[in-house]
């Protein structure tokens, strides 16, 4: 069963070169632009494992991982957050909240695939 | 403390000068032997004949009566007050014998008292800026998300052999178009740095003014006379003092007039209520400003209009005003000095204050005047013969920021920072409108007069908020009996006063209920 991974990320360049990339991996990729519209994906056909950046329109990053990390069902999802905010205290905010890795922008792409390769195997 | 011997100090300056005591002595219609008990420290003197011998030998008069020593003096005593200083306990009172046997050093530790306040206002500013201007948090965000998208396309291109030409093409298209986005951004965070370098403005300018007019005691007789011939030129009288403004200067200036609802924001700052336009000559002045507040505009634009020169001479002559910045504030207050001169006529303000006790209610209708400009007016009668009773003054934000001072030659007003908050001009906020007067007595048992009124401050355009700002007065407390506000005071001198200080870190008074910090001193 190939893994799905949801990209939740507004920089269409980024989504296009993060999809290539894990794509050719064997992921199985989706993304949405916005904290809400992850959060319906999230209800409604959740993935195995979610790149999330902070700064998003909508609803913020933050958001978005706390309710992930506090629901029931979603919690056991994996998420790596991803932010052009690498401040030590977004970070740590981050990791109290739940998070399962944490990569600052700008990354590089190997960094990203040992990620999520770590917390999720393509082939599951 | 040391005294000032004024005598020795006119020797000295008349032998420097070659002049014999029989040629000075002739020269101010006294005789030689007066002069020479004069010198020898046996003879008082003040006011006038202090003042033609000053003339007579080319000096400032607060060379002699130790007026710009006392300055020296109040500003190493609060310099002593400096956290930085804590651990040396200096000791204010020391501060006299320093200043009177070492000047010139004493008035170097003022001056990089001076820059080192100056410095800490730049690096905070600077540091502010870096913290917490959004600019600079949304142009790093930019900056890392291009970087981003460009390095992870790079990086495709560069370690996937398998591309086809449609991919590659779609991925170089990507890295062109978030460099043109970088480069944008990179291009504006030079801007802003470089803005930044320029423009960090230095504050001696407000305090290079304040000497200045310190100096000068608040009173400027050159620019009394020019204001008496304005105002005769004018014709202003009872009744028409805006239309004869108004109608000045379009004959002899071929300036007009014109009332707006707004000013344009950017010609005006947020605090103007008129505008002058030379290129068009036109004056604009807002519609929502009040009477006596057009007519100060109107007023002052004769004073630039008129004493250029007067005041451009006056400015040239003094030695305190040493950069641009601070000769171009000097000017603006001189054109506000002689507007107040035409518009509150020295003798005939003298004469209706002291005949009304100095009323200031009755000098504002009497002339038309707002409470600050009477205020700032009554601070100035120092013509030699012809003086009001001397007054400082101060103007204060809520926040205790202090706008304005024109301090006492004894009892100083802190020139950083806020005063003891038992001080009039403070309880004033908490009765907007109402004149407060206090007693006030110092730990050194001087006691002084002060009076205080909250006031609107006047804004350009409706705001919910109301925003006030505090004036006060200060007087010898024994001229209080002169004053129709000391009336129903007990202001004899065992009369119950209200304890007071300078600044809480330079006061002795332990006990104080309303103390907010250690004094620096151990009393």
């Amino acid at each position: 069963m190939t893994a799905r991974v949801l990209i939740t990320e507004d920089e269409p360049n980024i989504v296009e070169s993060l999809t290539f990339i894990l794509k050719r991996a064997g992921y199985d990729v989706s993304a949405v632009a916005d904290g809400e519209a992850a959060v319906r994906r999230l209800r409604g056909d959740p993935p195995d494992i979610m790149i999330l950046d902070l700064m998003l329109p909508k609803l913020n990053g933050f958001d978005v991982l706390k309710l992930v990390k506090t629901d029931t069902l979603l919690r056991s999802l994996p998420v790596l957050v991803l932010s052009a905010k690498g401040q030590a205290y977004d970070r740590q905010l981050a990791e109290e909240i739940g998070a399962d890795a944490f990569v600052t922008k700008p990354f590089s792409n190997r960094d990203i695939i040992e990620q999520i390769g770590r917390l999720c195997p393509a082939a599951g | 403390m040391a005294q000032t011997v004024i005598g020795f100090k006119i020797r000295d300056r008349r032998r420097a000068l070659g002049i014999t005591q029989a040629a000075l002595s002739a020269r101010l219609g006294i005789s030689a032997s007066y002069l020479n008990l004069i010198e020898s420290n046996k003879r008082n003197i003040g006011g006038a004949l202090l003042k033609k011998i000053a003339d007579e030998l080319g000096v400032a008069v607060d060379l002699f009566d130790g007026a710009a020593e006392r300055r020296l003096v109040n500003d190493l005593a609060e310099l002593s007050g400096e956290s930085i200083f804590s651990a040396l306990q200096l000791a204010p009172a020391a501060a006299g014998d320093f200043a009177s046997q070492h000047p010139q050093w004493a008035q170097a530790l003022v001056m990089l008292h001076r820059a080192y306040h100056d410095r800490n206002e730049a690096v905070t500013a600077l540091s502010d800026r870096l913290n917490q201007d959004p600019f600079l948090g949304d142009a790093i965000h930019s900056m890392l998300t291009n970087v981003a998208a460009i390095r992870s396309a790079s990086e495709i291109l560069e370690n996937i052999d398998e591309l086809d030409a449609a991919e590659q093409h779609r991925f170089l298209a990507i890295i062109a178009a978030e460099s043109a986005r970088l480069a944008d951004v990179a291009q504006a965070l030079a801007a802003f740095f470089d803005r930044a370098r320029s423009s960090t403005r230095s504050v001696t300018p407000i305090e290079e003014v304040d000497d200045f007019i310190q100096e000068k005691e608040s009173h400027f007789p050159q620019l009394e006379q020019a204001a008496v011939g304005i105002r005769a030129a004018t014709g202003i009288g009872p009744g028409h003092v805006e239309s004869a403004l108004i109608d000045y200067l379009r004959q002899h200036h071929a300036v007009e007039t014109r009332i707006a609802p707004l000013l344009a924001p950017d010609v005006a700052g947020p605090h103007a209520h008129g505008h002058y336009d030379p290129e068009r000559r036109q004056i604009v002045l807002l519609e929502t400003a009040p009477a006596p507040t057009r007519r100060f505009e109107l007023a002052r634009l004769v004073a630039r209009l008129e004493c250029g020169e007067l005041i451009g001479a006056e400015i040239a002559a003094s030695p305190l005003l040493g950069t641009p910045a601070a000769r171009r504030r000097a000017e603006r207050a001189l054109h506000a000095y002689v507007a107040s001169a035409v518009l509150l006529p020295y003798d005939d303000f003298l004469d209706a204050a002291v005949a009304a006790r100095y009323d200031i209610d009755y000098l504002c209708h009497k002339f038309g005047a707002s409470f600050e400009q009477v205020c700032h007016r009554l601070v100035t009668l120092k013509q030699p013969g012809r003086e009001g009773i001397r007054f400082g003054f101060m103007r204060s934000d809520p926040a205790g920021y202090v706008t304005k001072r024109f301090p006492l030659p004894y009892m100083s007003l802190p020139r950083y920072g806020n005063a003891c908050p038992l001080w009039a001009v403070y309880q004033a906020f908490q009765t907007p409108g109402v004149m407060v007067r206090q007693l006030a007595e110092f730990p050194t048992g001087d006691r002084y007069f002060f009076l205080a009124r909250a006031v609107d401050k006047p804004l350009p355009a409706f705001s919910a908020a109301k925003h006030l700002i505090s004036i006060m007065l200060v007087c010898e407390a024994i001229h209080a009996d002169q004053i129709v506000y000391g009336d129903g005071l007990d202001l004899s001198s065992a009369a119950p006063t209200t304890p007071v200080g300078p600044t809480c870190r330079l006061c002795v008074r332990r006990n104080c209920a309303l103390r907010e910090e250690d004094p620096i001193i151990n009393a």
